[in-house]
């Protein structure tokens, strides 16, 4: 292995990052491969259970985002 | 709060980030996600809250 | 305050036999020194059961839980505070209770005072501000505030928030305490003292859930450490699981806890797991400027959106 990549465990809420996620993809823009996508129907689902549970399996980092 | 509770133990404060982002802003949501990369790039590999995984003898 | 005693029978008496209420809780002597315990009092004969001193430390709204009678509650500050976070969460009705307050002077630590004594202690009395302590190798007093528990000594909230009837007069409540300085003294550590310290603080734990379940907040039919699909955190001794067990068990009561001390008190190797509710507290305090338990018209902190609630943690 070259160099250390972060893991990082995103929950996006399907209505908003996770669209932006998806326009994102179809215009084609490039970033980071680190991120790993959970979606969510809504930001209100995620419980602090959720990122401990991400953290606990070996996540480096986690992101919400609404 | 939780994020603050999990700095109180002891945790790095860009382990955990919270972000709006709207279905219109792909620009935000790749910035946000190098901006994101970058930081836990900077802290490097996690070693807390890490449950390893059970010796098995 | 164990001058209560008659007037609290007498009041649950009368309640009882009114039919105002089909039963009372308080405390009645336990089997051993310091260990007053709950009861439940349906008859008013036997009234006479019920006791009130310094060992009455147990939160008595964690058995309010959805009953569905008429009941009598003897109430300190904390309880009492509590008693309104229930009604709040509706997990009883206001005009099922009637709230009998109990001005608290603070409730004594035995773990203090078993570390200060040698041999069995047979028994303790108080007499004022004065413990004295009968043990199997003599007798020993104390001050009060020596042996008081430590949430006690720092309680801004001795006299309860809603009551119906009162057993005495208001105590004065204190005011320069600071509750937080010893979460203060955690948040000047930098994060790898923090995280030792609380891997030192955590160790001991043997996981009984006694902090869980001496806590009136804790009433979910299925407790997230008993799930097990998914599970969410593991059920041996694990550092890690042990660390998660207490970190989301603090986070559940964030908003709702009132240092009642219940969780302390009950654990079997003296674990001071309030830390973690005291620091939700004090960013409670500070971010939201609330205080669990002090009203009935106000929605707590975490249930209710406000326009000027802090964002700044979100990008």
């Amino acid at each position: 292995m070259s160099e250390w990549e972060p893991k990082i465990v995103s929950f996006l809420c399907n209505w908003c990052s996770y669209g932006a996620a998806d326009l994102a993809g179809v215009s084609r823009m490039q970033y980071a491969p680190n991120i790993r996508v959970v979606r969510i129907p809504c930001t209100g689902r995620m419980s602090p259970k959720f990122a401990l549970a991400a953290l606990r399996e070996g996540a480096d980092a986690v992101w919400v985002s609404g | 709060m939780m994020k603050n509770l999990l700095e109180f133990m002891g945790v790095e404060p860009d382990r955990i980030h919270f972000s709006w982002i709207s279905s219109a802003e792909s620009t935000k949501f790749v910035e946000v996600v190098n901006k994101i990369t970058a930081k836990v790039k900077a802290i490097g590999p996690n070693q807390r809250f890490v449950k390893q995984a059970a010796k098995v003898a | 305050m164990s001058t209560y005693t008659d007037t609290m029978r007498e009041t649950a008496r009368r309640l009882l036999q009114e039919c105002k209420v089909e039963l009372v809780i308080g405390f009645r002597r336990g089997s051993r020194p310091m260990m007053n315990e709950p009861c439940l009092v349906r008859k008013p004969e036997d009234a006479d059961q019920l006791v009130w001193d310094s060992n009455c430390g147990i939160n008595l709204a964690n058995y309010l839980t959805n009953r569905k009678e008429k009941i009598g509650i003897f109430a300190k500050g904390c309880d009492s505070r509590n008693i309104v976070t229930h009604i709040l969460e509706n997990k009883v009705q206001r005009d099922q209770l009637t709230v009998i307050g109990v001005p608290c002077l603070g409730m004594i630590d035995k773990r203090k005072i078993a570390a200060a004594t040698e041999g069995e202690i047979l028994e303790v009395t108080e007499n004022g501000d004065t413990i004295t302590v009968k043990t199997a190798a003599g007798e020993k007093q104390f001050a009060k505030a020596e042996v008081m528990q430590q949430n006690c000594s720092v309680c801004t909230h001795r006299n309860p928030v809603i009551h119906d009837e009162m057993i005495a007069d208001p105590v004065p409540e204190q005011t320069d305490v600071d509750p937080y300085a010893d979460v203060a003294a955690i948040d000047a550590m930098d994060l790898e003292e923090r995280w030792a310290y609380f891997d030192d603080l955590l160790d001991p734990c043997i996981r009984c859930y006694a902090c869980r379940n001496a806590c009136p907040l804790c009433y979910c039919p299925t407790c997230f450490v008993d799930e097990s699909k998914p599970q969410w955190v593991g059920k041996g001794q694990d550092a890690m699981d042990v660390r998660t067990f207490h970190f989301l068990r603090a986070y559940h009561c964030a908003g709702r806890c009132t240092d009642c001390g219940a969780c302390e008190r009950a654990c079997p190797v003296g674990i001071n797991m309030r830390l973690l509710t005291k620091k939700l507290n004090k960013d409670c305090k500070e971010l939201y400027d609330w205080e669990a338990g002090l009203s009935l018209d106000k929605r707590p902190a975490l249930d209710s959106y406000q326009a000027n609630d802090p964002e700044n943690f979100i990008k």
